[in-house]
């Protein structure tokens, strides 16, 4: 079997990946991908975490389980606010919202 | 046989996420971003997490892709487009990534965490599902509440008032 660090090495490319698409662009729907790619780090790691274990650890399996089904929901709620907010703008560039600045 | 196929999952995985950064148009990204979850899946049955991986299909390329694609359709992709990008930022997060990049090259050292043996009965599907629903039956409730007020949140969040 393939040893536990390459599937660590892929975890920490695709935060780097997701990090990088923070920073770097603007667009609502574009940063949610990125958010979606840092989730998606975050469970192959607690999953190749709890193969540390044989058998393999069942806690870390029913934990990515709960973050899968609450990435989804992020995903809903994150959606609908891009919506509204592409109701209200003209474009949904996070820089150029500045509607709730004191 | 593994080893290739890990490969495979990987540069799939990879090579999808980073399209799905960097892709000109939004709809070609979440198709991308979509690929990119079936690697991670195909990842996690390589882990013998077979219920999580078929979870994350489910989930992720059933619904949030879907609901990602109904968005870029509202939206409108004129919308999407957002031709400058902040130079300093960019920098910054190359270094941020290049930092991270180093960290793996440590890491990826394969006497620290070397592969487990493969599991027989260990892996079995019944013993997850006992234990999901005899330890973890009253957090998976409390999820549903929170899925259902999430729902309830989205929809009133996203309503149109007709009759102004």
């Amino acid at each position: 079997m393939e040893p536990l660090s390459s599937f660590f090495a892929v975890s920490v490319i695709l935060l780097g990946i997701g990090i990088y698409g923070l920073t770097t662009k603007r667009n609502a729907i574009r940063i949610l991908f990125s958010v979606e790619l840092i989730y998606n780090a975050a469970n192959l790691n607690i999953i190749a975490f709890a193969r540390l274990r044989n058998p393999p650890i069942v806690t870390g399996q029913v934990l990515v389980l709960f973050t899968i089904a609450l990435a989804a929901m992020e995903a809903a709620v994150g959606l609908s606010i891009i919506i509204l907010v592409s109701r209200l703008n003209a474009d949904i560039d996070l820089s150029k919202l500045s509607k709730l600045k004191g | 046989m593994t080893d290739l196929l890990f490969l495979a999952f990987a540069a799939v995985t990879i090579g999808a996420a980073i399209l799905a950064i960097e892709a000109r148009d939004l709809v070609y990204g979440a198709a991308a971003l979509g690929i990119a979850f079936l690697g991670v899946a195909g990842l996690f049955f390589l882990l013998d997490a077979a219920y999580v991986g078929w979870f994350q299909i489910a989930v992720y390329i059933g619904a949030v892709v879907v609901l990602i694609l109904f968005t870029v359709m509202l939206v409108g992709p004129k919308k999407g487009e957002t031709p400058l990008e902040l130079k300093r930022v960019s920098l910054l997060a190359a270094m941020l990534v290049s930092l991270l990049l180093g960290m793996t090259g440590a890491l990826a050292n394969a006497t620290a965490f070397p592969g487990p043996d493969a599991c027989g009965s260990g892996c079995d599907l019944a013993l997850f599902s006992t234990s999901l629903l005899k330890n973890y039956g009253v957090p998976l409730e409390f999820m549903s509440l929170v899925m259902a007020a999430a729902v309830i949140g989205a929809l009133a969040l996203s309503k149109t008032d007709r009759g102004q």
